[in-house]
This record gives structure tokens, sequence and C-alpha cells, in this order.
């Protein structure tokens, strides 16, 4: 299976050719952080300051009979303890994140610090600041509270059965979805065979390397100042709201993030110092220790997928039927969105006309969820793309030939109904990606190699009714360099450094004469949060829209002063020359000049706005979600140890439509970072709880890849210019991890003969599954 | 944060005996891997860490006659670099390769690895197949006992809270002994043992085995060696039917947690392999 593939010819691609577009230039974010001159979020400290710790639940659901900090605050040394009496029942803003949005959805927020119940381990229920850490943690032993221990529930499933304990009245429904498309009924009727499997899905921690962190201050205007690492600088809306001030009076001034993947979209720290500031009118710095970002964070959503597929003899689906259910943890977060973009995605890229899918999440006493790179797309993936692997496996047919009968093609329509407006090059990605995988290593009686794929769709861009929008300023200095300014925040990915790429590309600068001051919630333009690989899109668009405006100001002023017509111009080498003599031209600080004096203003402000769409029809789940989607694939060649149940992976190589890769070092960067995260999902990766207590509190538990576990994966740019961002570039962050994960899980299905449907494959399930596939070895040497 | 405590650096082995048998709560300390997140932790709350891993007495690898004396203080990363390990003791060599990840194999020492007896203490299946005695010493005399006896269960020693590791002491095996170890875990550095194996065997001029011993770490609540496997060897050449008695032998010694039963496949399948690599090498160098 998956050898001897040819790569699908390529349709004809006009891509223009550009100046600092399509380069793999040095970030601009590189050499900050090569030589340690980044100043991250704990590497601040302001004179005065004091520290503050958390006092968290023990118990994964018990009642606060008794809290009583007297004690606590007594200490000296200790400025204030705050206990959910003193915030007021303050709540957090979890949903919609961000600048925009409608209506907040009715329910069931987390407080800032639990006053009566409490809900999962690791549950905020007090605050403390003092002059160090260790009086901090001090104070902490000395708050006396009393737990009175109340019924629990630790499974999804179980939290929906009527005997279940209520998280929250009247049920523990965090959110429900249902497609319902064609027939389905009819469409199963069709079928010659129908296949039916089940998935599960483990938490999954981040694993960042930046710690939550963050330091505040009230400054001379009573503005409380906030800096920390965060993906959402607009949560000073939701901040504001908590504390009962005017909004202008907190300001996010976002660093540069050591790494979020949507952990850091939820508000973390920076909500406890913003109390603890405006309370003591002193700075305090609030940094979590790795146990407590393990703890105190959201986890990747567990799913269980049931796909039952309806499929005539040679491979096609004629009806599908899908079942989704998501452990929410003890607070709903971003679940709502997550469980939409998995059911919104919950079909995969193929064209199945006749289509039910029902989604629930539900609420347990377990450390919360909401989101991580793949937003829901990755468990859905592993649904479909196990069962792809699963349908060909049961008619006796080649896995991608199955695939490439049902792939969605460009204007088709989606899970939801939705058309498909851009190139859908699934079977081009997917017989890249299997053919770099090169020859097929040879088994042995005990060394069984394995071959897998998976392909995917991943939206780029936030649901349309939202409403979203990004704001960037760009302006000419007068020596021909260009400032940027944009509230984005860069998480890590090249977030600042492509839209610094695009402003040189369009002013016609090399990357080095542009500087960009971002992720100000005060003094950058809002450019909407780091999430839903939106970055590139959303202010790569306001930035192109920007940089036009000044663009098209500068060609006509050139234009008079060399007689030459503006379609006629053109922009690169800092200097405006004529297309067909370049030396007829003029330097960009000349001309900057000569505006100047003229009164030619040379900055812009500019917003981009996605399509605004109304939401989905409440019978049928169907509509337009996203602005538009990503396609590629993913395939490995392991080795599994029937013996040992040890796993090595062999080849690894991904290819996906990146639309157009603005910088294509940073595009392997995500493709090669985002591949081994989700390998990591795959085979190791199991963020466990027993009873709602945490089993693996730190990176000696909870084991992520090292450098050593997985060769890097082959990286192939695919370019069809047919996005919606800047260059028609799509989206990348995301989607570069959902594919991986089920690749693995097919190609120990491939080694084995049997499947193992539930995730991290270690060497007990391994082992487990070589027993059932009867190829139990009896440990006789060969 | 580390919680306050007192730091005290002796002059000599004498007074870091007193200062552990005299100041309560006083824990000694050397690379400090295990200790320290303990204390960071709050699951050890000490009042004074006496460092002792600098101390003479500690320090230093030798030879002693037949015998090989690793000081207690040795760090991993030693073990590694020193060519009197890795020619004479090579399982121990081989054992350490696998510990941990750099960082830590620069600070941990195989006195600490020992006294911390974590079920998947890499070095101490090695070091139960060189058959090591562990040194002791408190302000009562000094003391030498079997590894064996010294790993009692999980996280426990004999060693008394006055006592400290002097050194590791072992024989060094015949010229003609044949040692191999191997690891598996759930990645490739910088994870604990679901299995460690450690074989050493000697065989006479005829290939027949003369002394068999197997040692498995992690698959027990304590590494522990399999004597019933070790038997089965002895006094034989080493066929396929051996090894795979030999193999399922020590399966059957391992005493995995509840759950884990697949570790004793696993350990069958390890000690097949070790066993039957042996069976080549031994079968390359008569041949």
């Amino acid at each position: 299976m998956l050898e001897h593939v040819t790569p699908k010819p390529l349709p004809d691609v006009d891509l223009p050719t550009l100046k600092q577009v399509g380069k793999p230039l040095r970030r601009v974010d590189a050499l900050g952080k090569a030589v340690g001159a980044t100043v991250y979020a704990a590497d601040f400290a302001m004179p005065n300051m004091l520290h503050a710790k958390v006092f968290r639940s023990p118990f994964p659901s018990a009642r606060i009979a008794k809290l009583d900090v007297e004690t606590a605050r007594a200490l000296p040394g200790v400025a204030c303890v705050m206990t959910g009496e003193d915030t007021h029942g303050a709540k957090l803003n979890t949903d919609l994140p961000g600048q925009t949005g409608r209506a907040a959805r009715a329910g069931s927020d987390a407080p800032v610090l639990a006053s009566d119940i409490v809900r999962y381990v690791g549950e905020p229920i007090a605050l403390v600041a003092a002059e160090s850490i260790a009086i901090a943690e001090q104070a902490l032993r000395l708050i006396e509270v009393e737990f009175e221990e109340l019924p629990a529930v630790f499974d999804p499933e179980d939290a929906l059965r009527p005997d279940a304990p209520i998280l929250f009245e009247p049920d523990n429904v965090v959110a429900k979805y249902a497609i319902r498309k064609g027939d389905l009924a009819a469409g199963m009727a069709d079928a010659d065979l129908v296949v039916e499997n089940t998935f599960t899905m483990p938490f999954i921690e981040h694993a960042y390397l930046e710690p939550d962190a963050g330091v505040a201050w009230v400054d001379e205007q009573g503005v409380i100042n906030i800096r920390v690492c965060t993906q959402v600088v607009e949560h000073f809306r939701s901040i504001a709201r908590a504390l009962n001030v005017p909004q202008n009076k907190i300001r996010i001034r976002g660093t540069m993030v050591g790494g979020g993947f949507g952990s850091k979209e939820d508000v973390t720290v920076e909500i406890f110092l913003a109390f603890l500031a405006r309370e003591t009118g002193r700075p305090v710095k609030l940094e979590y220790t790795r146990e407590e970002a393990f703890a105190a964070t959201s986890k990747r959503h567990p799913f269980v997928v049931t796909h039952r597929t309806g499929v005539k003899k040679d491979g096609r689906i004629t009806a599908s039927e899908i079942k989704m259910v998501a452990d929410s943890g003890a607070y709903p977060y971003l679940t709502p969105y997550v469980l939409l973009y998995a059911t919104g995605m919950a079909a995969g890229p193929y064209k199945v006309d006749n289509l039910h899918v029902d989604s629930v999440a539900a609420a347990t006493n377990q450390t919360f969820t909401s989101a991580f790179r793949g937003f829901g797309g990755p468990q859905a993936a592993l649904g479909y793309e196990q069962q792809m692997d699963e349908i060909a496996k049961t008619l006796g047919l080649d896995s991608l030939e199955v695939r490439r009968i049902n792939y969605l093609k460009r204007g088709e329509t989606t899970t939801t109904g939705q058309e498909v407006k851009s190139a859908a090059w699934s079977e081009e990605c997917a017989t890249r990606a299997v053919h770099a995988l090169g020859d097929r290593a040879p088994s042995t009686e005990t060394r069984r190699i394995g071959r897998g794929m998976a392909s995917y769709f991943q939206s780029y861009g936030r649901i349309m009714w939202f409403h979203d929008t990004s704001q960037a300023w760009v302006g000419l200095e007068q020596d021909g360099t260009v400032v940027l300014r944009c509230g984005v925040p860069d998480i890590g990915a090249g977030q600042s450094n492509s839209i610094c790429q695009i402003a040189a590309e369009l002013l016609g600068v090399p990357l080095e004469r542009v500087t960009i001051y971002s992720t100000d919630s005060a003094v950058t333009p809002l450019a909407g949060t780091s999430t839903a690989t939106r970055q590139l899109y959303m202010s790569g668009n306001a930035v192109t829209l920007a940089c036009n405006e000044i663009r098209s100001r500068l060609l006509k002023r050139a234009s008079e002063s060399l007689g030459v017509a503006e379609e006629a111009l053109d922009l690169g080498e800092s200097r405006v020359f004529a297309i067909s003599d370049s030396s007829k031209a003029i330097d960009l600080p000349d001309l900057a000049k000569l505006c100047a004096s003229e009164g030619i203003g040379l900055s812009h402000l500019a917003q981009f706005n996605a399509p605004f769409t109304d939401g989905l029809d409440p019978e049928t789940g169907q509509g337009d979600i996203w602005p538009d989607f990503t396609f590629g694939a993913h395939a490995v060649e392991l080795a599994v140890d029937t013996e040992t149940g040890e796993i090595e992976l062999l080849k690894s190589a991904a290819c996906h439509d990146v639309g157009r890769a603005i910088n294509p070092a940073a595009v392997r960067g995500q493709i090669c970072g985002g591949s081994h995260q989700g390998l990591g999902y795959a085979l190791m990766e199991d963020f466990e709880l027993k009873d709602g207590y945490i089993q693996t509190p730190s990176f000696a538990e909870y084991l992520i890849p090292t450098v050593l576990d997985f060769p890097t994966t082959d990286a192939i740019i695919l370019e069809s210019g047919t996005g919606v961002g800047p260059f028609g570039a799509k989206g990348i962050g995301e989607p570069a991890l959902t594919p991986a994960a089920p690749a693995v899980a097919n190609a120990v299905a491939d080694a084995l003969g049997v499947r193992i449907h539930d995730l991290p494959l270690t060497p007990k399930r391994i082992l487990d599954a070589v027993q059932r596939s009867g190829r139990k070895d009896d440990g006789t040497a060969e | 944060m580390l919680p306050m405590f007192d730091y005290l650096k002796p002059r000599s082995l004498d007074d870091a005996l007193a200062l552990i048998a005299t100041t309560p709560k006083a824990f000694p300390i050397a690379g400090g891997t295990n200790l320290l997140v303990d204390v960071r932790s709050g699951k050890v709350q000490p009042e004074a860490l006496v460092e002792v891993g600098f101390l003479d007495e500690l320090c230093g690898i030798r030879k002693e006659g037949g015998e090989i004396v690793i000081g207690a203080g040795t760090t991993i990363a030693e073990l590694l670099s020193d060519p009197m390990i890795e020619s004479q003791l090579p399982v121990l060599h081989a054992a350490s390769t696998t510990f941990a990840n750099t960082l830590i194999r620069n600070r941990a020492t195989i006195g600490g690895n020992l006294a911390n007896n974590a079920p998947c203490a890499d070095t101490a299946p090695a070091l139960l197949v060189l058959d090591a005695s562990v040194e002791l010493a408190s302000v009562r005399g000094k003391r030498s006992i079997k590894l064996e006896e010294f790993l009692t269960s999980p996280f426990e020693t004999v060693r008394a809270v006055d006592e400290l590791i002097l050194a590791v002491r072992v024989s060094v095996p015949p010229r003609a002994a044949i040692g191999r170890f191997r690891k598996m875990g759930l990645r490739k550095i910088s994870c604990m043992a679901k299995v460690d194996v450690a074989v050493l065997l000697d065989f006479n001029s005829e290939g027949i085995c003369v002394d068999a011993r197997i040692a498995m770490g992690a698959a027990s609540p304590v590494a522990r060696r399999a004597v019933d496997a070790e038997a089965t060897l002895v006094g034989n050449p080493l066929h396929p039917e051996r090894i795979r008695r030999a193999a399922d032998q020590t399966a059957q010694a391992a005493v995995p947690r509840p759950g884990s039963e697949y570790k004793q496949q696993v350990v069958r399948s390890m000690v097949t392999k070790l066993l039957d690599d042996i069976a080549r090498e031994g079968g390359d160098r008569r041949g």
C-alpha cells in the first residue's frame, strides 16, 4: 500500500515574481531571540514590585465550607490577599475573545476566583501579593480553608447520563450541534456496505516553552497596564468588565510569546495581575511554575468520534453518520467553538452528499479544555482519516484510491454545505507526500514496516459571524524607512515578520528597513487575536490595504516628477523607477521629502473586514462558517517492534498548498513544528487525569517528542495562489499539525493488520493489538 | 520556589557524618537531581542539606585488585567518560548512555541513583549483574552490603538516615564475559525506563556458560535479578531453547504493577534479543 505513487501534475499557476515576498529572509524577530535581547514576559521587573501567587483547589469537586485568609493577610510582607469576595464574584468573559462578536453566550463562565464551589483540581480560590515569592508562598500555607467534597464526574459520556452530578444547571451539556445534509436513509440504502468505527483521543497539554507570566502596574493616568504573554490583547475589554472600570483604563502590552498553541488565547495571569495592581497600587508580577501552567491552563479536548459510513464497492461514499462527544472539562471556555469546528469539518475533505453529524460537549470535573492548534480539526481528522483507511481495508482497496474518488473539488460543498472557492489540491498534496517517502523498508517477522497517510482540510480565519476585523497603520519616514504599527501578537510563528515582509514588498524597501511596533492594546491599532490561523490573512490584508494607499500616493507624485505614467512605474530597492527604463528613477528618501514638503501624507491606517455572515441554519446546520480552507496531506513510514511494542518513525513527509508562501523558511518551520506536535499526539502525549487528579504534573511525566525521536519532516510547499490572504496566501499555522496523527495511526494499522482505536499508540496498546492480530510471538529466537 | 534551608559544606567526611547525625532533618546532597525536585514540591522538607559529592572519599574511580571502586559522588557523565568503565564494565557504560539526558548526567551521581531507588533507576540492573556492593558510613562505623539487599522497596533502601553511601564496589568480570544492557522508554532520551534489562554471561573455552547474571529494572517494584533464569543458563551452551526458557523465567520473575502486565512480554523479548546477540557473538569468537 502507498507505494509507487506518482505526483499528480499541478494545474498551471501564474504567480507574479516578487522582490521580498516568497523569499526565505531572516525574520525580523530572529536576531533579538538569538542574542537574548528579546524581553519575554517573565524577564521584566519594576521597582517596588510585589510578587503574586495563586491559591488553588486541591479537589475536583467540593464546596468551600470555610475560607479564612486573615492569618495570611497578617503575615509581615504580605501586601494583600484577595478572595472571590474581594473580586465581587467577577467572572472571566471567556466567550468570544477579541474585539468583535455580537452576543455573548449565556452561561457558565468561570469565576475569576471560586468562592462557593470548586469544579476542578487547580481552580483558583485566592490571590496573594507579597514582597517576595517566599513570603507569598508562606502566605498560601496560612490560608485556612475547609472543603466538603461533592459528587463528581470524570467522563463526558457519564456526564450526559441522567443520574450524573451536574456541574451547571440544568445539565452538563456545554454545546450541541446537528448537521442534516441530503438524505441519510436513502444514502445508506444505496450503499453496498456500511463501515462503523469509534475512535478516542486523550487530553493533550500545549507544552509551550514559556510558562504564563506578566507584570501589571497602575500608571499616572490611572490606567492599569499589564505586560503579559498573550495571544489576545483584546482581553482588555473583558478584564475591564471584570474590574468594573472603563475599557480605556486597561492597557495590555503584549510581549513576544514563547509559544501559545491556543493556550494563551484564554485569559491567564492578566486578570489576577489587574486585580492585584489595582488593590495594592504597586507593580505586581505573577509567573506560573511549569506545574502550575499544566494545572491551571486549558488542554486539548478528548473526543470520542464514531463514523458510520455507507460505501459502494468502488469506495465511493453514499452516506455518512458521524457522532462526536467532547470533554469540556469544568468550564466551557472555547468549547462551543472547538466543537463547532470539529463538527463543521467532520466529514473531512470529501464530498458527502448524505450526511448527519451529531456532536455534543459535556462538562466534567477535570482541567478545562479550550483552544489548541487545530481547534477541533485534528480530532475530526483522526475520525475521518482513520475511517477512510478502514473503508479501504474493508473493501480491499488502496486507501489513496478510496480517497481520490471522494475528494472534495473546488466548487463542491463541505459538511455544512459551504462551497470551496479556492483550490482544493488534496490529491496533488497526497501523492507528493506519499511519493516523498521513497522506497519502502523491508519488514521482518518482529519488525513490521507500516505506511500511512492522511489528508485534511482546515479553515483559516475566524468564524464569519464573529465579524472579524484587523487594523494596521503604515508610515514611510523621510529617510525611506518604514514604520508598521499593528496590534498583532507574535506567538513565535512569524506573525510580525510576515506583515513586515508584505510591507517591504509593497513599498519597495529591503526587509531591514521595516520596523514594527505591535501587540499594544492602547497604541497599536487593534489587529485581533493570534488564533484561528488568521493573522496572515487578516492583518496581512490590513497591511496590504495601508501599504497600497501609500504606494499609490508615492507613484502619483513620482509620476509627476519623472513624467512617466503611474502604471509604468514600480517600487523596488528603495526607489521608484520606470519599468521600461530603470535609469528613470527617484530614490524613496527624496520622494518622501518631496511629499512631506508638499503636505502629501505618507502614513495610513487601514482596516480589513472579513466577510460577514449570519450563521448556520438552526435546523440543518447548513451554511458558511469560514472564509476559506487549506488542503494538504501527511505521510509516514514507521517500524513497529511486535515484541516490545516500540515504534520507530522512519520517514515523515507533509505537503500543503499554502496558497503563497510569504516566507518559505517560516512556512517550513510551521510544517516541521506542527507535524512534530501531531506526531507526538499520536505516539506519546497523554495528559492523564485519574478521578480528576493530574497524573502527569510536569515534563518528567508528560512526555513530548525530543529532536531525537522523529526524523525531520520533509516539507513540500505548494502554491496555488488561490487563498484569500495577501498574494493569494492561505493559512498554515494550525493545518500543519492536523494530518500528522492520523497518518501515524494509519501506518501502525498498516504494520499490524489491526487498528488501535485509542491514542496515544503506546507499547502497551501495541502489544495488546499484536495479541489481537493473532501474531503473538512466543519470544523464540529465529 | 525552593524553601529556605541551611546549606552545609563539611570540611571532611567525619564532619559530614557528624552533621548528618546531629542536625535534625538534614539530608545529604550530591547531584540533587531527585532531591531538589522533591524539596521544591514540598514532598521533602529539609532543615539542612549537607553537600557530600565533593568529599575525597566519595570521588573518583579506582581499581583495587580485581575490583573497581566507584565513588558515590561520581556523576553519570564521569562514568561515561571513564576509559576503565568503558573497557571493563561495558554493561554499566551502556546503562549510563541511556541515563536521562546530558544535563542530568552532568549532575546526577551513581550513589544518588541507588539511594533514591526509583524502580526505574538505570544503573541498578547494570550494577546488579556486576554483583555490586554498597559501602556505607556513619558516625557508628562503616559497613558493606550487597546491592540486592540494599534495595528494599520503591524509594526505600537499608540506608539509615545518618548513613552516607561512600562507594559502589564491583568485581571486574572475567575477560571473556559479555555484558549487555537495553532500555525501553516512551522516547529516545530524557525519559524514565518502562523496562531495563542487563545481562552478563561468562563462558568457558567450550562455549559452556559458567556464570550468568540477568537483572531487570522498572518491571518490578525494585530492580532485581532473575535467579531461575540464570540457573537455566549456567552449565549449558547458549542454545535457542535455553535462551527461550531463560527469557520466560525472567519474564515470570518480573512483578509489574496491575495494568502493566505487558512489561513481562517486553522483558521476555529484550532478554531474548540480548542473549541472541551474545550467542551470535560467542559463535563469532569461537569461529
